[in-house]
């Protein structure tokens, strides 16, 4: 996976519990596609990283939502260079 | 004090609302007509009945305390309750110790409880809490919630 030297062209990528345990690593800086004028008209999708990642369970993931920037978001809304993505496996809490 | 608070180390949930009652009468000039709490506690055996050592509770900081303090001000806001408190362990907990409580007032009873169990579930299932059962020395990850 490529990683820039350029922070503002990346996305943080995180994990969490079973998922994080199972992948072997809890974080890491993503690079976006490039695109032109520095925005990110291709729409790089949480589903497209969690496939370019190799995340498993293959897509769709049962249970497993998706954060950007500490909010829920949807598998295909598109991520923008120095978002926080978290892809959080089945919630248990209380 | 701090109506949503995450708790490191383990509480009495009686003293959570001894101190909560003193803030809300002292700090709010609310004194509850109605009041609705849930206190929950880890169990002593896991999901495949094996005694159980511990449980884990793993969160996502920022992001949970912020989830929780939205889940409250809607439940807060659909049933006219006055004021809520939320503790919620992470870390280790042990067999018997809380893990949450929810205490909620309003001026009936009707709003107090549903509003207690609305804001129950809904962090449940939409706070970012992850639990691992250990037993036997074994951590096991729960997927889900019990039924209600």
């Amino acid at each position: 996976m490529a990683v820039s030297a350029d922070p503002a062209s990346q996305v943080q990528v995180r994990l969490f519990a079973g998922l994080r345990e199972a992948m072997g690593w809890s974080e890491q800086l993503v690079e976006l596609a490039p695109a032109a004028g520095g925005s990110n008209p291709a729409g790089t999708t949480p589903e497209q990283l969690w496939r370019q990642l190799n995340l498993q369970p293959a897509y769709p993931p049962a249970g497993v939502r998706v954060a950007v920037n500490q909010q829920f978001a949807a598998w295909d809304s598109s991520l923008f260079a120095g978002d926080e993505l978290a892809f959080l496996p089945p919630i248990s809490g209380g | 004090m701090l109506p949503i608070q995450l708790e490191a180390d383990p509480f009495e949930p009686l003293s959570a609302l001894a101190e909560w009652h003193q803030f809300l009468a002292a700090g709010l000039g609310i004194r509850p007509a109605a009041e609705s709490h849930f206190v929950g506690r880890v169990r002593p055996s896991g999901a495949n009945d094996a005694p159980l050592e511990a449980l884990e509770l793993e969160h996502y900081p920022g992001m949970t305390e912020a989830c929780i303090a939205s889940l409250a001000a809607a439940a807060t806001g659909r049933h006219g309750a006055n004021a809520v408190l939320v503790r919620h362990r992470i870390g280790l907990v042990l067999p018997g110790d809380a893990i949450v409580l929810v205490a909620v007032t309003a001026d009936h009873r009707g709003p107090a409880q549903r509003c207690c169990q609305e804001l129950l579930e809904s962090l449940k299932h939409e706070a970012p809490f992850w639990k691992r059962e250990w037993s036997l020395g074994v951590g096991r990850w729960i997927t889900g919630n019990t039924p209600l």
